[in-house]
C-alpha cells in the first residue's frame, strides 16, 4: 500500500503577544537547545484550527456535541417519515443509541415537579456527524416495531456500532474523539501537531500599566487601577503531521457504492492546511492585537513517515540587526536537504513553498512556489490523486 | 539475538508511568510501555492486539541529555457552551535525549527495524503532541546484547551540550535496564505493557536495573598539559 502522509512547517513571527498563557498569566516557554524559548502548546493551536474550521467548512461536514442526541437522532427520524409520533421517536433514538455507543439515553431529573419532563439525554456530550446522524435515524426506523428485540439481533447492534464508528466529522478525523464511556467509539487523530516553539531565545517581558478613572475627582489623584502583563514577541517554528490514510478510514469509504470516496478527504485536507497554516490561538489577542499571518510554509507529501525540522533550530537563530525571519529560512534551506539526503527522501515527495518577502528568499528552491490562496487546494487536490491511485 | 537502538529527542517527551485523570506526569526516562507502544504503533498493531512478543523484548534506555522538567497549566472550554473545564498539569521533559534499545529474536528485531522506517501510524514520543525531532532509527546490531549496545552507541546528546561538556573527554551516562533473575533489589516501575486496550489497560511491575556507561565526547578539548612552572625557567 502506497502511504500518504503530510507534513507542515510554517515560520510565523508575532509581535509582542500574549498567545497562550501558564497559570501565573506569563507567556508559556521551554527549554530547548539549552536556551529557553517562547511556546504554544499543541492544544491551543488545534482549538484555534478547529475555530477556522466554522469558516472553511460546511455545517454539515462538522459535527454537533450535544447531551441531546436523542432528540437530535429523533428529529431526522421525523424528516424521514411524519407518521412517527415525537414520543416514539424519541424513544426508538435512546434505543439505537444505546445500542450503538453502550451509554445510557435517560431523562434528567428535575427539582420541580411542576416542570413538564425532559427529554431523555446522554450523560456526556456526544459528537455526531451528519452522516452518523443519518444513518443512526434510518437504523431507527427499520426497528421500529419493537425496538428493544430489533437490537436483541446482534447483527442490529453491530450495525448500529458501526454507524456511530465510522463516516465521522472532519473535526473529529482530524483531532479524534473521546468518550467517557465507550472506549471503543474513540476515534484515533490523523492529525499530529506540536508544540511550537521559536526559533530563537526569548525573556517574557513585563508592561506596567495603569488605568485613568474617567469620573475621579481632582482631590483623589492617581491611577484607577494597576497592573502588569507580560508578553513576548517571536518567530515561531510550527510542525503538523497528517496521516491521510488515517484520515480517510476516519472518515469511512463512502457508503453508497457510487459514492465519490475521495471528496471527504480532499476536504478535509484542504480545511487541516488551511486552518492550520492561517489561524491564531485568541489569548490576549485584542490587548495586542497579533493578527499576524505566516511569512513562509512548507509542505511536504510523502509516502514514508514525516520529518520535524524543529532540530534545524536547536541552536538558536542569533538576531543581527534584521530580525530572525531570514537567519530561520537560511537555517531551514541548509536543514531540508540534509536530513532529506542523509536519511534518504521518498522519490515521490511533493514539495510546495509559500513565502512571503525578500527574507525568507532563501527557501525559495525547496520546492514548487504556491499563492497562499492555491497553497490548501493545491495540496488537498494532490493528496486526494494519491488516495485514489490506491486502490 | 539482535538489538534495535532507537534515538528519542524532541524539544518535549513526556513519559507517563503513574499518570491519571487531571495531573499527568512524566518519568525521568522513556518507560517500556511507551517505547513499546512506538513500536507497536509503527507495524499498525490496533491497542486491542495481542502484543506479548513485545512485551517480552528485553529492553534498556541510556540518558544522553537529562533535560529539564516542564509543568505545562492546560485550561479547557466547552465548545459550544464556553464553560470552563476542569484545569489540568502535564509535565513534559524539555530537551532530552535518549537512547532506547530494544533486544530479541532477529526476525522481530528486523520486522521492527523496517516499522521504524516506515510506520504505520505516526511515532511520538510518549504524548501525541511530542513528534520526533530526529530520525528515531539508529540501526540494528546483530548477535549484541542490550548493555553491549548501549556502551557502543555514540554518544547522541545536542552539539551545543557536548560543547557545554568539553572539559570532559568521557562522559558517564546512566541507563536503565530490565533486570535479571540474577539481580538483587532492582527498583520497580509498573511500565510492562500487558494490553493497550482502551477498555482495560494493563501494566505489569517491570524490575529496573539502574547502572553507569562511559562514551566519548566528541566535543572534548584537547588540552595541553597544565604545567605554569616551566615558562618561568625553573629547575
Amino acid at each position: 500500500m502506497t502511504r500518504t502522509i503530510l507534513d507542515v512547517h510554517v515560520l510565523h513571527t508575532v509581535p509582542p503577544s500574549n498567545l497562550n498563557r501558564d497559570d501565573t498569566g506569563a507567556p508559556k516557554t521551554a527549554l530547548y537547545g539549552g536556551a529557553r524559548r517562547s511556546r504554544v502548546s499543541s492544544q491551543a493551536w488545534k482549538r484555534a484550527t478547529r475555530h477556522a474550521f466554522q469558516e472553511l467548512l460546511d455545517p454539515s461536514e462538522l459535527g454537533t456535541r450535544t447531551k441531546r442526541v436523542a432528540e437530535f437522532v429523533a428529529e431526522r427520524i421525523r424528516d424521514i417519515d411524519d407518521s412517527v409520533s415525537q414520543d416514539e421517536a424519541l424513544t426508538l433514538a435512546a434505543g439505537t443509541i444505546t445500542a450503538a455507543t453502550g451509554s445510557k439515553i435517560e431523562a434528567p431529573k428535575r427539582k420541580k415537579a411542576d416542570v413538564e419532563p425532559a427529554a431523555p439525554e446522554s450523560s456526556y456530550l456526544m459528537f455526531l456527524s451528519s452522516r452518523q446522524r443519518d444513518a443512526l435515524a434510518g437504523i431507527a426506523l427499520r426497528g421500529r416495531g419493537d425496538i428493544t428485540a430489533f437490537f436483541k439481533d446482534k447483527a442490529n447492534k453491530d450495525e448500529a456500532r458501526r454507524a456511530a464508528d465510522t463516516h465521522h466529522s472532519v473535526d473529529i478525523a482530524l483531532f479524534g474523539r473521546m468518550v467517557a464511556d465507550g472506549a471503543d467509539v474513540n476515534v484515533d487523530a490523523a492529525a499530529q501537531v506540536a508544540h511550537a516553539i521559536s526559533v530563537h531565545a526569548v525573556e517574557n517581558e513585563a508592561d506596567y500599566y495603569t488605568a485613568v478613572d474617567d469620573r475621579r475627582k481632582e482631590e483623589e489623584p492617581g491611577a484607577g487601577m494597576i497592573g502588569t502583563v507580560e508578553f513576548n514577541s517571536a518567530t515561531l517554528y510550527r510542525y503538523a503531521a497528517l496521516d491521510v490514510d488515517q484520515l480517510r478510514r476516519n472518515l469511512g469509504e463512502g457508503m453508497r457504492e457510487d459514492a465519490d470516496t475521495t471528496t471527504p478527504v480532499r476536504r478535509a485536507v484542504e480545511a487541516f492546511v488551511r486552518g492550520f497554516v492561517e489561524s491564531m490561538p485568541t489569548g490576549k489577542v485584542n490587548t495586542f492585537g497579533n493578527h499576524t499571518l505566516p511569512e513562509a510554509v512548507i509542505v511536504k507529501l510523502r509516502g514514508s513517515r514525516p520529518i520535524n525540522f524543529v532540530s534545524a533550530f536547536e541552536e538558536p537563530v542569533v538576531e543581527n540587526g534584521g530580525g530572525y525571519l531570514r537567519g530561520a529560512s537560511e537555517r531551514l534551506a541548509a536543514y531540508i536537504p540534509g536530513i532529506e539526503e542523509a536519511y534518504g527522501a521518498d522519490e515521490d515527495t511533493r514539495t510546495w513553498v509559500l513565502r512571503v518577502g525578500p527574507a525568507t528568499e532563501a527557501l525559495a528552491g525547496l520546492g514548487t512556489a504556491v499563492p497562499a490562496r492555491e497553497l490548501a487546494d493545491s495540496v488537498g487536490a494532490a493528496a486526494a490523486q494519491r488516495q485514489a491511485g490506491d486502490r | 539475538m539482535s538489538v534495535l537502538a532507537l534515538l528519542l529527542a524532541g524539544p518535549l517527551q513526556s513519559w507517563g508511568s503513574a499518570a491519571r485523570f487531571a495531573r499527568r506526569t512524566t518519568e525521568n526516562a522513556p518507560t517500556k510501555s511507551g517505547v513499546i507502544g512506538l513500536l507497536a504503533a509503527a507495524q499498525g498493531r490496533d491497542r486491542a492486539d495481542d502484543l506479548s512478543d513485545l512485551a517480552a523484548l528485553r529492553f534498556g534506555v541510556r540518558v544522553d541529555q537529562r533535560g529539564t522538567r516542564l509543568r505545562d497549566y492546560q485550561t479547557a472550554h466547552h465548545q459550544v457552551t464556553e464553560v470552563s473545564m476542569p484545569v489540568s498539569e502535564r509535565f513534559y521533559l524539555a530537551d532530552a535525549v535518549f537512547v532506547a534499545a530494544v533486544a530479541g529474536d532477529d526476525p522481530l528485531i528486523g520486522e521492527l527495524h523496517r516499522a521504524v522506517r516506515k510506520p504505520v501510524y505516526l511515532p511520538y514520543l510518549g504524548r501525541r503532541s511530542c513528534p520526533p525531532a530526529r530520525p528515531v532509527d539508529l540501526g540494528e546490531y546483530g548477535e549484541s546484547d542490550l548493555e553491549e549496545v548501549l556502551e557502543r552507541v555514540p554518544w547522541q546528546a545536542a552539539g551545543w551540550h557536548q560543547r557545554r561538556r568539553r572539559q570532559e573527554p568521557v562522559v558517564t551516562l546512566e541507563t536503565f535496564v530490565d533486570a535479571t533473575s540474577g539481580d538483587t533489589s532492582p527498583d520497580s516501575l509498573r511500565d510492562a505493557p500487558l494490553s493497550f486496550d482502551p477498555l482495560h489497560r494493563r501494566y505489569a511491575l517491570r524490575g529496573v536495573r539502574t547502572g553507569r556507561v562511559q562514551v566519548n565526547n566528541p566535543m572534548a578539548r584537547q588540552l595541553p598539559d597544565h604545567d605554569p612552572i616551566s615558562p618561568l625557567g625553573g629547575d
